[in-house]
C-alpha cells in the first residue's frame, strides 16, 4: 500500500500501480490518448503530464509508478498549459472542424452547413462526432480556439498532405487513416490483448501510419474483426461500419450474446428501440472487455423487416398458403389442433421441441407445456444429441454434469489440452483466454503450453508447437483415440501410438509430463462436435480420462466441456431432454414420418437446420397433423407451420442463459419487438391456457418464470429474478467420483474414391441469417464454400470457386469449392449452418461421419 | 496459405532463418537480394517461417528505406538528400526530376522503366548537387540540366 496525495486529497493505492490508472480510479479526469489499462505504457501521446513534487519537470502519469508519499497535481496552470500544448500538436495533424466551428453544438448529422467550411472538412462528416475521445479531451482540456490552432495563419500539416484513402471494403470495420493520431493503441490491443497482430506501424518518421497485414485492405489481412481496436481507438480511425451515423445511443442495455456457449456479456446501445452498436460488458469475468465478431456485429445479422412481424395460420392441406392471423384466433386454432390430436391419438402423439437459443424461461415453459399441460413425455431439441451424449459421458465419469471448473482459470493455465475442431471459430473468446494462458501480455508474460488435438487446421495451431506445445492431427474421427492415448500414457499404461496425419508426439508428452506437477494449473477443453453424438460421447470420455490421468481426484476442476450452442446446458437443466421414456428428437422425427407422432410444438427450434438427415425431417414435418412453431424468423420449419407465432429476437427478450460452465447470465430486452411479434413466453402461456383451460398458468412477467425455475429446478435456487450477481455466480457441484471409461474406436466410412464429409461451426456465418437463407449470412463471403484439399482439387480438376456437388446416400448438396489448407487430403469441410443448414441433407440420422462423392459440374 | 511455386521458392530461400524477430532483417535482405525487391507474398512466407505476424514483417519492411516493396525499375535514379547537395540546390533537382518523370520518391514510372529513390550522401560531395543513375554519379546538376537528363533517360530504349 502507498499513500498518495492527489490534488490535495490523500488516497491509499497499491504500491507500484501506474499513476494514470490511480488517477482515473480516484475519479479525476486526465487526458491520456495512448494508454491502455493493463498494458505497458507506450508514452507516445505525452498528454498525461502531471506535476509530481520533487520530480524534475513534469512527468508522464502513464510511465510513473506510484510510491508512498508521492504528491501529485493534475490541475495546476502549468500542467494544464503543458497538456494543452501537447494536444495542440496532436490536433495539428488531425481534422479539426468538429472543434473549431463555433456553431457546431447546434448542428446535427445531416444538417446543411451554414458556414463556409469545405464539405469534406465539416464536423458532421466524422461519424464519431460527440463520442470521440480526442474531441472529449479537447473539451475537457479547455482547448479554446487559440489552443486548437496556436499558429493561426500558418499552414497546418493536416491540410498540407493528401488525404489517405479510407478502407470501407468490408462489412464491419471501417478504417479511415486520415483521422489517425498514431497512438498505436490498436496495434497493441490487436497484438497484446487479442494475440492476433493484424495491425502494425508502417513507415518511419512523419509519414508513419497504421496498416493492416501487408499494407492492403483490412479483409486481406489476418484480422478477425473482433473489434478490440475499435474499442480502444480514440478517434474515428477505426469504427464499426454498421449504424455508424446513428450510433449515438440513447440507452445501453446489458445482455448475453447468443452466438456460442461462452456466453459473453454484451452491452447493446440503442436508439429509438433499435440496437445500433455493441460493446463488450466488463461485468462478465470471462469475456471481460472482449467479444468476437459474432457478438459485436451479429445483432443486426438480418434486418428487422426480415423478422416475423405477424402471426400466420395455415388451415388448408400441406403446401397451401399461410395467412396472417390475429393472436387470439391463432391461439385458439393451435390449441384446438393439439386437442384434436390428443383426443384422437392420445397425448403421446404430441412432441415438443425446445432450442438452445431459447432462454431458460422459454425452455422451462416449453417442457412444462408438454409434461404438465399436454401430458406427453416427448421433449427434446433437434440438435441436442451430441451435447447430451457428451454430458452423459461426463456424468458417468464424475457423477455430475455441472463440473466445478471455472473458465476464469483458463487464462491462468500452465498446460492446456484442446480437443476441438477450430475452437477459434466455434468458441472465440474461450480460445482467446487459452491464448492468454500461452503468451500472456508484456506486463504479465506467460509460458503456457498448448496441446491441440484437431483434424482441422485452425488459428489455435499457431499457438501450439511454436510455443513449446504440440498439434496432434489425427484424421477426422480419430480425436478421441488420440486424447485417450495421451490419457493412457499419463497413467503409465502401454498402448500403441495413435494414428496421426501429422504432429510431434514428443512435444505433447513433454507438456503433459510437466502437467503432472500438482503445482501447475491444467485445463482440458473439449468442444462437442456439431452433429456426431457418438464422437461427442467418446471425445468427452477421452477428455475426462485425460483430466483424471493428469489431475486425479481434482480432475473435474480442470475439465471444460463446451457445448455447441449458447444455452445448451440451460436447456437440458430446464428439462428439454427426453425423460421418463420420452423420445429424443431423432425418434420423434422417425415417429412423425411413420405416422405415430401427429403434432409437434416447435419452440424456437428449426429441425430442418439442426437435425441431421434432412430428407427424414422433411418427410416427418410434412406428415404432421399439427405443426405449431414459435419463432422470430420465417425459417424453413416455420414455413411449414399450421400455426406460426411471431416471437421476438434474442436481444428483445428478457430471461437467463446458462453457459458452458453454467454461469447463469441475464438477458435484458434491448430491442423493441418488431410489428406484432410477442415474446415466446406469451405464446406458451396463452397456448397452455387454451389447451389446459383458463388459469392453467398465470405468468404475468418473465420474472415469475425465473422465480418458478429457482423453486423447481435443482441448482437454480439462488437465481431468483431479484438475484443481484448475474454473470458472477455459477451452478456447479463437486465430482462424486473420477471414473476412467473405455473409449471406443470410431469406425470411419470406407474411402474408396469418396471423401469424408466434416461440418462445423465457422466464425462469420450468422445462424439467424443462415436460417432464412440470407445471401449475407456470411457478410464476408468467406464461408459459402466446401473446403477441399489442394491435392484432391488437383485430382478432381477443380479450382477455387468451381461448383461441385456432394453426393451422400441421403442427398445432394451443390456449392462452390474453396481450395484450402485447413482440411486433410480426402476430407471436405462444409460450414454447418451455411444456407439454412444445407449440409444436414447429406448426414446420417445419427449425425455419424459420412462419405460423400464429389462430382464436378462439367461446363455445358 | 496455399503453396505454389513462388511460395516454395521463397520458403526455400528463407528456410535457414529461425523463429523470432532476430532474423527478420536478414530474411528480408535475402529476399530482396534474390528478387530485387520484397514481394507481398514473400512477407507472408517470411512471417510464417519466423512465426511472426504478417503485419510485423510489413512494419519492418516499410520502416527501412533500404527495402523496396515494388519491383526495381530498369534504371534506378537516386536523388542525393545529403546536406552538401541540399545546400547547393538539390531541392530544385528533385522538383525537376519529379515533374519531368511524373513520379514521386520511391515510385516507378508506369512501365517500370525508371524509378526514383531517396539516396543518402556517399561522400562524393564535389559533384553536388548530384543524382546517381544506376549507381553512377551525375553532377553537378542544375534544374535545366536535370530536365535534359530526365528526358534522355525517358527516351533511351
Amino acid at each position: 500500500m502507498a499513500r498518495v496525495k492527489l490534488n490535495g486529497h490523500e488516497i491509499d493505492v497499491a504500491d507500484g500501480a501506474p499513476l494514470v490508472e490511480v488517477i482515473k480510479r480516484a475519479g479525476v479526469w486526465i487526458s491520456h490518448l495512448c494508454y491502455i489499462d493493463g498494458l505497458p505504457p507506450y508514452a507516445g501521446c505525452r498528454s498525461c503530464l502531471v506535476a509530481i513534487e520533487g520530480a524534475r519537470g513534469l512527468q508522464l502519469a502513464c510511465t510513473t509508478k506510484v510510491a508512498d508519499g508521492m504528491v501529485v497535481e493534475t490541475e495546476t496552470p502549468e500542467v494544464k498549459e503543458m497538456r494543452q500544448s501537447v494536444v495542440a500538436i496532436i490536433n495539428a495533424n488531425h481534422s479539426d472542424r468538429c472543434l473549431t466551428c463555433h456553431r457546431r453544438v447546434k448542428c446535427m448529422p445531416g444538417d446543411i452547413c451554414l458556414r463556409d467550411d469545405v464539405v469534406t472538412h465539416r464536423c458532421v462528416t466524422c461519424s464519431k462526432n460527440y463520442r470521440c475521445e480526442l474531441q472529449t479531451t479537447n473539451e475537457l482540456l479547455d482547448m479554446g480556439f487559440e489552443n486548437v490552432e496556436p499558429w493561426v495563419g500558418e499552414p497546418r500539416t493536416y491540410y498540407q498532405h493528401a488525404v489517405p484513402e479510407p478502407d470501407r471494403a468490408n462489412p464491419w470495420l471501417e478504417f479511415d487513416p486520415q483521422m489517425c493520431i498514431i497512438c498505436t493503441r490498436c496495434v497493441r490491443a490487436c497484438d497484446e490483448i487479442r494475440h492476433t497482430g493484424a495491425i502494425t506501424l508502417a513507415g518511419r518518421g512523419f509519414p508513419t501510419r497504421i496498416a493492416f497485414g501487408a499494407g492492403g485492405r483490412v479483409d486481406e489481412s489476418n484480422c478477425d474483426f473482433c473489434g478490440a481496436c475499435i474499442d480502444v481507438c480514440p478517434t474515428a480511425t477505426l469504427m464499426e461500419k454498421p449504424n455508424k451515423w446513428i450510433a449515438r445511443t440513447e440507452d445501453w442495455i446489458s445482455t448475453t450474446c447468443n452466438s456460442c456457449s461462452v456466453g459473453c456479456t454484451i452491452s447493446i446501445g440503442t436508439r429509438d428501440g433499435r440496437a445500433v452498436i455493441v460493446k463488450p460488458d466488463r461485468v462478465n469475468p470471462v469475456s471481460a472487455d472482449q467479444v468476437c465478431v459474432r457478438g459485436r456485429f451479429h445483432y443486426d445479422a438480418i434486418p428487422e423487416k426480415k423478422r416475423l412481424q405477424r402471426h400466420y395460420v395455415r388451415r388448408g392441406p400441406a403446401g397451401s398458403a399461410q395467412f396472417p392471423a390475429h393472436w387470439g384466433e391463432l391461439v385458439e386454432f393451435a390449441a384446438s389442433r393439439i386437442k384434436d390430436v390428443v383426443s384422437a391419438h392420445g397425448a403421446a402423439a404430441v412432441g415438443v421441441l425446445g432450442s438452445p437459443f431459447n432462454t431458460n424461461e422459454e425452455n422451462y415453459l416449453a417442457q412444462k407445456l408438454a409434461r404438465d399441460v399436454i401430458g406427453t413425455p416427448h421433449v427434446d431439441s433437434s440438435g441436442a444429441a451430441p451435447d447430451r451424449a457428451a454430458a452423459r459421458a461426463i456424468e458417468a465419469a464424475f457423477g455430475t454434469q455441472a463440473l466445478p471448473s471455472d473458465m476464469i482459470t483458463l487464462g491462468r493455465s500452465d498446460v492446456v489440452v484442446v480437443i476441438a475442431d477450430d475452437l477459434e471459430s466455434s468458441h472465440n473468446v474461450a480460445a482467446l483466454r487459452i491464448k492468454d494462458a500461452i503468451v500472456g501480455n508484456p506486463l504479465a508474460p506467460r509460458n503456457g503450453k498448448l496441446v491441440l488435438v484437431s483434424a482441422l487446421r485452425g488459428e489455435m495451431a499457431d499457438f501450439a508447437e511454436p510455443y513449446g506445445g504440440a498439434w496432434l492431427r489425427p484424421r477426422p474421427g480419430g480425436e478421441a483415440a488420440v486424447a485417450d492415448w495421451l490419457a493412457k500414457r499419463a497413467r503409465g499404461e502401454q498402448a500403441p501410438s495413435p494414428a496421426l496425419a501429422s504432429g510431434e508426439i514428443a512435444g505433447a508428452t513433454a507438456a503433459l509430463d510437466a502437467a503432472k506437477d500438482p503445482a501447475k494449473t491444467v485445463s482440458v477443453v473439449f468442444a462437442t462436435p456439431r452433429f456426431d453424438a457418438r464422437a461427442a460421447a467418446e471425445g468427452a470420455k477421452a477428455a475426462a480420462n485425460l483430466a483424471i490421468a493428469l489431475r486425479g481426484e481434482r480432475a473435474a476442476e480442470s475439465l471444460y466441456i463446451l457445448p455447441a450452442e449458447a444455452n445448451m446446458n440451460g436447456m437440458r437443466d430446464m428439462g428439454v431432454e427426453p425423460r421418463d421414456g420420452g423420445m429424443d428428437a431423432g425418434a420423434m422425427l422417425d415417429a412423425a414420418a411413420s405416422g405415430a407422432l401427429k403434432a409437434l410444438v416447435v419452440v424456437g427450434d428449426n429441425p430442418l437446420m439442426f437435425a441431421p438427415y434432412r430428407a427424414r425431417t422433411e418427410r416427418a414435418l410434412a406428415s404432421l397433423d399439427a405443426l405449431i412453431v414459435i419463432d422470430s424468423e420465417l425459417t424453413d420449419t416455420a414455413k411449414l407451420a399450421h400455426a406460426l407465432f411471431a416471437d421476438v429476437g434474442t436481444y428483445a427478450k428478457a430471461g437467463t442463459y446458462s453457459n458452458a460452465e453454467r454461469r447463469v447470465n441475464r438477458l435484458h430486452a434491448a430491442q423493441q419487438a418488431p410489428g406484432d411479434a410477442r415474446p415466446a413466453l406469451l405464446a406458451l402461456t396463452d397456448l397452455a391456457n387454451a389447451v389446459g383451460g383458463a388459469d392453467t398458468w398465470a405468468y404475468a412477467h418473465p420474472d415469475d418464470v425465473t422465480d418458478e425455475i429457482a423453486g423447481r429446478v435443482p441448482g437454480y435456487d439462488r437465481f431468483r429474478a431479484s438475484f443481484g450477481m448475474w454473470g458472477k455466480a455459477r451452478i456447479s457441484s463437486p465430482a462424486t467420483r473420477s471414473e476412467v471409461q473405455s473409449v471406443a474406436e470410431g469406425a470411419m466410412p470406407e474411402r474408396d474414391g469418396s471423401m469424408l464429409l466434416t461440418a462445423g461451426r465457422t466464425l462469420y456465418t450468422s445462424i439467424e441469417g443462415a436460417a432464412v437463407h440470407s445471401p449475407d449470412a456470411d457478410k464476408l463471403h468467406r464461408e459459402e464454400f466446401v473446403e477441399v484439399h489442394p491435392a484432391d482439387a488437383a485430382a478432381l480438376r477443380v479450382s477455387g470457386g468451381d461448383e461441385v456437388t456432394l453426393v451422400s446416400p441421403h442427398g445432394e448438396l451443390t456449392l462452390r469449392c474453396m481450395i484450402s489448407g485447413r482440411v486433410l487430403e480426402g476430407v471436405v469441410f462444409v460450414p454447418a449452418y451455411h444456407d439454412g443448414g444445407a449440409v444436414t441433407s447429406l448426414l446420417h440420422g445419427d449425425g455419424a461421419a459420412v462419405a460423400v462423392q464429389v462430382k464436378v459440374r462439367t461446363p455445358a | 496459405m496455399l503453396e505454389n511455386e513462388a511460395t516454395l521458392e521463397i520458403q526455400h530461400l528463407v528456410s535457414e532463418f529461425k523463429p523470432g524477430d532476430g532474423d527478420l532483417l536478414a530474411a528480408l535482405h535475402k529476399v530482396q537480394h534474390h528478387y530485387g525487391y520484397v514481394p507481398k507474398i514473400a512477407m507472408r512466407v517470411v512471417a510464417r517461417q519466423l512465426r511472426l505476424s504478417e503485419a510485423r514483417v510489413y512494419g519492418a519492411a516499410t520502416f527501412y528505406s533500404e527495402f523496396r516493396l515494388i519491383p526495381p525499375p530498369r534504371t534506378l535514379v537516386g536523388w542525393c538528400s545529403g546536406p552538401a547537395c541540399r545546400f547547393k540546390g538539390g531541392e530544385h533537382v528533385r522538383k525537376a526530376l519529379e515533374a519531368e518523370l511524373g513520379i514521386g520518391m520511391g515510385e516507378n514510372t508506369g512501365d517500370d522503366k525508371l524509378g526514383l529513390h531517396l539516396a543518402q550522401c556517399n561522400g562524393t560531395c564535389e559533384h553536388a548537387p548530384q543524382i546517381w543513375v544506376d549507381g553512377k554519379v551525375v553532377g553537378p546538376l542544375d534544374a535545366a540540366k536535370t530536365v535534359r537528363l530526365a528526358r534522355e533517360l525517358k527516351e533511351q530504349p
